[in-house]
């Protein structure tokens, strides 16, 4: 019994201390640019971040980017999951296979579809090109109408796996009697997916919304690697946010504060995803 | 439709799907390998060559000899550019770094499972107050986005002196990696029956014992699972490895391949053998151990 | 060879849950004691206290002379078997018996000896080098039995090991489980909720509910002289018939009444409540405890309408409706009865029980 005591101490320094630190911290102007004079401040750091036409744009850029990046996730990944639920001959190699994107770092990730979407050399042009969709080789990235959606394309890539696994379970907890006896009641193929599946997979849906929004809200890997929060801010999302007031201003206090807001924001969307899906349940 | 005919239309259709599958899924992960075989005078033809026409190893050779070459702005200047000859100064820095990510992971996983293994098996099986409270908090921590630890942890890490040191990222990735490892395994710790943590202790085994040779033995696949989870979160995090290493001494392997993309005159031919190098442990991993990974994956999955 | 003795034990959990209150018992050294009772009534949690699995949180636990409230599981001389068995999955038919004795360091052909030993026994031999997800419930329930066996325990202790087992393989195991304790020479503590199990094994049974201890003795006593209507309902299938009514007192004593129904009193229960008339009571009739064949007599006879027949084999359970209540007896086969008809049924008043309506105390014993 006694030899668990040190176990606990450690996970709950190491697991509970820096939360709540974090939300101290924010209750102060520190600067690091200033480490003689950190005054406690109240909230004013929020009100900062609030005050801030930056954030706000942020704020819309990261909806923007979550609602593309789930919606892409969600319907991929379903269709990935019926595919493996099938019996079929390489079905074992396909499910190998989808764990290479969950896999690699999001660095690779990044440098991957970069090289891809290269406006010089990229294959997204080559391949475009030889198919006659374009006659000329196309800015990418640089363009600020795209650049959120080719970064959310990188995103769906690597966290797809992940999704398609949690909805394969779900999927697979599905009792077999039960399409049988739909099939009994004269239901169709498409008439079984959609009052037999879909309704069952409701419980996989609501985890992997929840867990893929968190993700996407407080994603940061890509917008360094890929745009650096441009061209013109228009990646400049809150996380990207985050990074450029914390390490490249060096106000930690507002830094910390804006994160504290990300958690929040978290928090608030998956209660809410809870509680419009959970009803329904 | 006859049964036949019914069964040709299936396997046509699995075929498609399959094929979409994995063109969505390899496709690109293929270009970035087939162009790190390329030279860079191949690379930049247009329309590209989608398999080398002259396959050659020299990106490669460029990463291993590094070291040995003494790169400057002048000398990559004048290095020719159809042999692949645009190598960032940095680029000495790659091995050295993957050295110091391959160190990182292992420490996180060993002391990884020296607290996780018996943290889980006391939340498992042994009734104490604050039990719920302790599992409550594991949950939150994670759900709280690590960008919003980086002001605390970076405060931390200072006080400690490990500001650029491989010290620094193995604390950060064990607050990280630690709450999903109890985690899977409190889940498998309860769904094996109370009466075989009892039979253990009545045939003569002290509580350690009993961990260590009956629930262990039994947890193998989640443990390897957690094993595999903890060194690939080592090996590709990135923001706190961002922050916390400034120096070769430190820089993990992401770092350095980061450090190449955001310099424009880098060939993509060798930041593509970079890549292809970070990508190739987790791969072959993932590969490996696809069962122990997926009903790892599935087992928090279902908990959380 | 061991006693064991509880004094004033208790069991209260860190959430204020009271699993077992003031427990007083003497196990002797070589008895077969069976606890018996309902879920949740406190009867594993005396088994894992004896094994040491649970804290002692008042009160005293002895072995023989020597407190054993302290002492860990692993220091104990105790073997238990499981209700699931809780074979350990990853080890042999073979490590899984033998494990108790490694843990123990007996020498390595000591072990051997010993394990094959209890396999010829148990007649698992031919089973010893498979997995335990490779065998049936019986075969699993041997192993668990080989587990215990070879420790040779000062104290057998057996949590509900018969009750994942099929009808059939459970008579035979009772039967088993009796010659092991003739053989092993040891204290058996056994849970059980099942009460025919209680009353073919034990020496003597306890019976508890909400952790109290209702009654202990024989398994006559128990079945025979219930002390309150919890224990008579426990014990007895069908289980004991209830009627609730009134005392009445006539010239020669007292007799219990319902309606139309009078019934009188065996002289023991007579004597005790003589002079209560009017006093509301609950009369308890054992299925068993009538018989068609008697002439009807006053007093000793009820009447009713059949409800219900079920033949079980050797005779059959008859649903009576007496009074507006539904009882069942178990009656001899060759009486035929159809639903409707009109039986009267002698009762064997001597047998009769009776208790006090709100309390549940016998008003016999």
């Amino acid at each position: 019994m006694l030899f668990l005591a040190p176990m606990l101490v450690v996970l709950s320094v190491v697991a509970v201390f820096p939360v709540v630190y974090s939300f101290w911290i924010s209750l102060f102007d520190l600067r690091l640019t200033r480490p003689r004079s950190v005054p406690f401040v109240w909230f004013d750091n929020y009100a900062q971040v609030f005050a801030d036409p930056l954030f706000w744009t942020s704020v819309a850029r990261t909806a923007t980017f979550t609602v593309m990046a789930v919606a892409a996730i969600m319907v991929i990944a379903t269709l990935m999951a019926l595919l493996l639920n099938e019996e079929f001959r390489g079905r074992r190699i396909l499910s190998a296979v989808l764990l290479v994107p969950w896999a690699i770092p999001y660095v690779a990730d990044g440098l991957m579809w970069k090289w891809i979407y290269d406006s010089g050399y990229g294959a997204l042009n080559g391949l475009l090109y030889q198919l006659d969709f374009i006659d000329k080789y196309m800015v990418w990235l640089g363009d600020t109408r795209k650049t959120l959606a080719l970064i959310a394309n990188a995103f769906v890539w690597k966290e797809v796996p992940l999704a398609t696994i949690l909805l394969l379970v779900t999927m697979k907890s599905i009792p077999a009697d039960l399409y049988g006896a739909a099939k009994v009641d004269g239901a169709n193929v498409w008439q079984r997916f959609v009052h037999v599946t879909l309704p069952a997979l409701r419980p996989g849906f609501m985890l992997v919304m929840i867990y893929e929004t968190m993700m996407a809200v407080r994603h940061f890997d890509l917008f360094f690697i890929l745009t650096e929060g441009g061209p013109a801010n228009a990646s400049h999302v809150l996380a990207w946010d985050v990074y450029v007031e914390t390490f490249r201003k060096l106000s930690f206090g507002t830094g910390a504060a804006l994160a504290y807001l990300i958690a929040l924001i978290t928090f608030l969307l998956a209660f809410s995803i809870i509680r419009t899906m959970g009803k329904k349940l | 439709m006859t049964p036949r005919a019914a069964r040709i239309g299936r396997n046509l259709l699995l075929l498609a799907a399959s094929l979409l599958f994995l063109g969505y899924v390899l496709a690109p992960v293929a270009w970035l390998v087939s162009s790190s075989f390329q030279s860079e005078s191949e690379i930049t033809s247009k329309p590209p060559h989608w398999i080398p026409h002259q396959p050659t190893l020299k990106n490669f050779e460029a990463i291993f000899g590094a070291g040995e070459r003494d790169v400057t702005y002048e000398t990559r200047r004048k290095a020719d550019p159809s042999s692949g000859g645009f190598i960032p100064s940095t680029a000495k820095n790659l091995l050295p770094a993957m050295w110091n990510s391959f160190i990182v992971a292992i420490s996180v996983v060993v002391l990884n499972l020296l607290v996780s293994v018996p943290a889980a098996y006391a939340m498992a099986k042994i009734r104490f107050i604050g039990r719920q409270t302790s599992i409550y908090a594991m949950l939150v921590t994670r759900v709280i986005p690590d960008i919003a630890l980086v002001v605390p942890f970076f405060l931390f890490i200072r006080k400690l002196g490990l500001l650029d040191h491989v010290g620094s990222l193995i604390i950060t990735y064990l607050a990280i990696t630690i709450p999903f490892s109890v985690f899977i395994l409190v889940g498998y710790f309860e769904s094996l029956p109370d009466e075989l943590d009892k039979a253990a202790r009545v045939d003569g085994c002290s509580r350690l014992q009993a961990l260590l040779r009956v629930f262990l033995p039994l947890a193998l696949p989640s443990l390897v699972a957690m094993i595999l989870f903890a060194f690939l979160t080592s090996w590709n995090e990135f923001l706190l490895a961002l922050m916390f290493t400034q120096t070769p001494a430190s820089q993990t392997m992401p770092i350095v391949v980061a450090s190449f993309t955001s310099d424009f005159t880098i060939s993509f031919s060798f930041i593509n053998a970079a890549g292809v190098l970070a990508v190739v442990p987790p791969v072959i991993l993932a590969i490996v151990f696809e069962r122990y990974i997926v009903s790892g994956l599935t087992a928090g999955a279902v908990k959380g | 060879m061991a006693r064991i003795r509880f004094e004033g034990v208790g069991k209260r959990y860190p959430n204020g849950f009271v699993a077992l209150e003031g427990l007083d018992l003497d196990i002797r050294d070589r008895e077969f004691l069976v606890l018996l009772g309902p879920s949740g009534c406190g009867k594993s949690t005396t088994l894992n206290m004896i094994a040491g699995l649970e804290e002692v949180s008042e009160g005293s636990l002895y072995f023989d002379d020597e407190l054993m409230n302290p002492v860990p599981p692993h220091r104990r001389d105790v073997a238990m078997v499981f209700q699931s068995y809780a074979l350990y999955p990853h080890k042999s038919v073979y490590e899984n018996i033998a494990f108790g004795l490694r843990m123990r360091n007996h020498p390595r052909a000591e072990i051997d000896r010993r394990v094959r030993e209890a396999a010829r026994k148990l007649e698992i031999e031919p089973l010893l080098e498979r997995r335990p997800n490779q065998l049936s419930g019986g075969q699993r329930q041997r192993v668990a039995l080989g587990r215990a066996m070879v420790r040779q325990p000062a104290v057998f202790l057996m949590d509900e090991p018969l009750s994942n087992l099929d009808a059939a393989l459970r008579i035979s195991m009772r039967a088993e489980i009796k010659q092991l304790h003739q053989t092993m020479a040891t204290t058996f503590v056994y849970v059980t909720h099942d009460q025919a199990e209680a009353l073919t094994l034990a020496d003597r049974i306890v019976v508890m509910k909400d952790g109290v201890v209702q009654q202990t003795g024989t398994p006559d006593e128990i079945y025979e002289q219930p002390r309150n209507s919890f224990v008579a309902s426990f014990l007895g299938n069908p289980p004991i018939n209830y009627l609730d009514g009134t005392l009445e007192g006539d010239g020669a004593g007292v007799s219990f009444r319902r309606g139309g129904l009078r019934l009188a009193l065996p002289s023991r229960a007579a004597q005790r409540v003589a002079g209560q008339a009017g006093r509301e009571v609950t009369l308890g009739v054992r299925a068993e405890d009538v018989d068609e064949h008697g002439s009807p007599r006053e007093g000793e006879t009820v009447h009713g309408r059949v409800t219900s027949v079920l033949p079980v084999g050797s005779d059959q359970f008859l649903g009576v409706e007496v009074e507006g209540r539904p009882l069942f007896f178990r009656v001899g086969k060759e009486m035929q009865h159809r639903d409707g008809d009109n039986v009267a049924l002698v009762v064997n008043v001597n047998r009769l029980h009776l208790f006090d309506r709100k309390d549940g105390r016998s008003l016999v014993w």
